[in-house]
């Protein structure tokens, strides 16, 4: 269905290939997921299917790309829109018109397709992708799992025979994200369709795929079964490293299968009284709620919401999408007065903070890591927060080289990768020394690595030096991985508030990997599990 | 639930109230059209990301009169009348004659400086509540295939305007908790960057999203559940276009029309 012939790829003013002598095929009806490191060249290898690279983005092809037998240098992208469905990162850009009825009607409008077909080409993709009861809604009030609906949805009308998506579960809660790859699944299994798909949560999609090309960088990718792949590939899902770590011999690809190959094993582990982690001597509170509401014109956003977090606490705040994270940690660093109640931050009302004193308290990384920015430079950008906060010149700089080294001074933050933007606000909000550090959403498209990073970075502000970390996300492994506590919001209301085994543990959509293997017994991450065997032996 | 009228029409309308206030040229009439149209667009604009235009539109409004009255104040040619105060007359070389700066401020060339800036400040209100009030995205379903090219330019022009509007509120926020406080002209420069690289990239998708879904690959194109015009629509047109006819008389019920007419 698609044929890659040695493909290689290089952008103008760049030193390097993006991709080099790529050459593969994949077959009607194959799933193949498409994984790497940030910025590495995963979604440009997407758009090359369809031919917006080089078409629409400039850059030097070489070789030949072919899709269903056409080839993609003789024919710009348009043309091929009855062929290849394309979902980019942020769907929410790419649409077009304003309804979801519209907006499926859309692509066919374009194709000039007779009315009554694309009346009946509607309903059924509305029923296929149980999209019906949206059909009216404006799509600026659709969640994020349901904007992802829409843009499948807005792609399969055209019938295609291939369909491709970038990163399409990286923005969603685990509940939306599952709800996406089932119809994926689906998709391939029941209609044929050729899916590709590039994701970073690797953990979410390894089970559905039938093939993965990794792209490792310097032009070398690595093409092959998961099975194959993952026997070696440091780029995993915590299943493989589990696996790894218990010394299993296959290479498990879904929970089930791994349950099944480490019977014995964790029968054994089971056994032994797990160590349960001694809950932190609670010190001083630092960000206290009581009774905080906010309301938005009708809509109350959170309400009713009390809270106290101590130094040294990290809290995750999770829920699915629209649950009210984001409302509850803008009245904590107080970029939105509650309506009612009183939020303060180590007595104070953080609202009225402002300036100086405002940073030394709390610091804020927004879902946006670039609205903080706006220097020309990576250099100007850290001089200008030395002056901010009266550090001494290069301290913020220094601080940057902590979190990821090699970033060079004159780089425009525009061209650095997610992970390093949002290593550079780190360093700039981090400069001033907050006693509050709050993080809304910061992993999404972030690689393992950059995620490990920011772990590591995280837990020594608040295990050493005492400081409050709170962090919205939907990334249940790296909770896992990073938080002490976990306030869990649903509807504007904390419906869960315990540590993070408890709470993680207790619900089956929002439990890691991990944890679903490993089941009954209460850990979390790989090295709990580590930790368990060197205890049992 | 009502269809909602044609999204032409809405410019339409804007477009012929302007010209009647421009034909007027009364202050009271445009002060006062305003206000109708104002009244209209909270009647009956949606909560949509461009429903802010309205808003927006009268800040840069009060922002074209001060500019105009400044500059009037400042340059120009002088009209007798009552002085008011005088400002120092700058010495100007001599190529550059006929036109002074300073001197004596009278009444009438502060009230005809004023009145300039009313005027062409009432037009661009009407024009933000046309954009308040039509989707822009559905204005581009109704445009000719002919106009293609055009019609991408409008389209991102026009989606990327309300959405900076929303934007601007974000990075002003996230800015704000940098310990920036969002005052001057430094800090519209902190606010400008940002937004412009993500205006940028958005309209990039967009543009690469319309290109990849056939957009303007060939000429002809169908239309699911067209946009008709309805009775409503043309009656609105018809009014709006009488406006010309007497427009000191007509003018105000022109600015309501769209409340009785689609109530």
């Amino acid at each position: 269905m698609i044929k890659f012939t040695n493909v290689s790829l290089i952008y103008p003013n760049s030193q390097q290939t993006v991709i080099e002598d790529l050459t593969f095929t994949v077959a009607e009806g194959e799933l193949v997921l498409v994984m790497g490191a940030t910025g590495i060249g995963k979604s440009s290898l997407l758009r090359l299917i369809n031919g917006l690279v080089p078409h629409h983005t400039g850059g030097i092809l070489a070789g030949d790309i072919s899709v269903n037998g056409i080839s993609t240098q003789s024919v710009k992208p348009g043309g091929l829109a009855h062929l290849i469905g394309i979902v980019g990162q942020n769907p929410i850009n790419g649409f077009v018109t304003d309804t979801v009825e519209e907006e499926l009607a859309f692509g066919m409008e374009t194709l000039n397709l007779a009315p009554d077909v694309m009346r009946k080409r509607v309903e059924e993709v509305l029923d296929l992708l149980s999209l019906a009861p949206l059909r009216n809604r404006s799509i600026a009030t659709l969640s994020g799992g349901e904007q992802q609906r829409v843009a499948i949805g807005s792609a399969l009308v055209m019938h295609p025979k291939v369909l491709v998506l970038d990163e399409p579960t990286s923005a969603l809660d685990p509940i939306a994200a599952e709800e996406v790859l089932s119809i994926l699944h689906r998709l391939v299994h029941d209609l044929g369709l050729t899916v590709i798909v590039s994701e970073h949560k690797l953990e979410r999609v390894i089970q559905f795929a039938d093939r993965v090309i990794h792209i490792q960088g310097d032009g070398q990718t690595n093409i092959g079964t998961p099975e194959t792949i993952f026997a070696s590939s440091e780029l995993a899902p915590p299943i493989i490293h589990l696996a790894r770590a218990m010394h299993v011999e296959e290479v498990p690809l879904s929970v089930r299968q791994m349950r099944r190959l480490t019977e014995p094993l964790r029968k054994h582990l089971g056994e032994f009284p797990s160590i349960i982690e001694q809950s932190l001597e609670k010190s001083h509170v630092v960000v206290k709620l009581e009774h905080a509401s906010i309301a938005y014109g009708e809509k109350q956003a959170i309400r009713d919401i009390s809270l106290s977090i101590c130094a040294g606490e990290i809290v995750a705040v999770m829920g699915r999408n629209g649950a009210g994270k984001s409302s509850l940690l803008r009245s904590i660093v107080g970029a939105t007065e509650p309506t009612s109640g009183v939020a303060t931050i180590l007595g104070r009302n953080p609202f009225s903070l402002r300036g100086r004193e405002r940073t030394a308290i709390a610091g804020f990384i927004p879902q946006e890591p670039g609205d903080l920015l706006y220097g020309q430079s990576v250099g100007e950008e850290c001089s200008q927060a030395d002056k901010d906060n009266d550090v001494k010149d290069g301290e913020t700089f220094a601080l940057l080289q902590s979190l990821v080294p090699g970033i060079s001074v004159v780089t425009h933050p525009r061209d650095l990768s997610e992970g390093q933007r949002l290593s550079l606000a780190l360093s700039v909000v981090l400069s001033a020394q907050p006693q509050v550090l709050v993080l809304d959403e910061p992993t999404r498209g972030l690689d393992y690595a950059a995620k490990t990073a920011l772990i590591r970075i995280l837990k020594e502000l608040a295990l050493e030096q005492n400081k409050v970390v709170i962090i919205a996300t939907h990334d249940v492994e790296l909770v896992a991985e990073l938080a002490s506590r976990v306030v869990f919001i649903a509807e504007g209301e904390i419906v869960a508030d315990g540590s993070t085994t408890d709470v993680l543990l207790s619900s089956p959509a929002f439990a890691p990997q991990v944890a679903k293997v490993m089941s009954p017994s209460p850990w979390l991450t790989v090295s709990d599990v580590v930790l368990a065997m060197r205890n049992s032996s | 639930m009502h269809k909602s009228l044609h999204p032409l029409v809405w410019w339409i309308w804007s477009g012929s109230l302007a010209t009647a206030v421009a034909m007027t040229s009364s202050i009271p009439l445009a002060l006062g059209v305003v206000g109708a149209s104002g009244f209209v667009v909270k009647v009956k604009a949606e909560n949509t990301p461009w429903s802010k235009s309205f808003a927006w539109s009268l800040k840069v409004g009060l922002w074209v009169v001060g500019i105009r009255i400044m500059t009037g104040v400042l340059i120009g040619v002088p009209i007798p009348g009552r002085t008011l105060f005088s400002l120092p007359i700058i010495p100007l070389p001599d190529w550059m004659a006929g036109i002074r700066i300073g001197g004596p401020v009278t009444i009438e060339r502060l009230s005809s400086t004023a009145h300039d800036g009313i005027m062409i400040a009432a037009i661009i209100a009407l024009l933000g509540a046309a954009a308040s009030l039509s989707s822009p995205h559905r204005l581009l379903r109704s445009m000719p295939v002919m106009v293609y090219e055009f019609g991408v330019t409008i389209v991102i022009a026009t989606s990327i305007l309300p959405q900076f509007v929303a934007s601007i509120g974000r990075i002003k926020t996230a800015q704000r908790l940098r310990g920036h406080e969002s005052k001057g002209l430094l800090s519209w420069r902190r606010i400008a960057l940002p937004l412009f690289e993500e205006s940028l990239s958005r309209s990039l998708d967009l543009a690469a999203a319309m290109d990849s879904r056939g957009y303007g690959y060939t000429r002809k194109r169908s239309r699911y559940r067209k946009d008709r015009w309805t009775s409503r629509d043309y009656i609105l047109c018809a009014i709006a276009i009488a406006s010309f006819i007497r427009p000191e008389l007509l003018i105000l019920i022109v600015a309501l029309s769209p409340l009785l007419v689609a109530p």
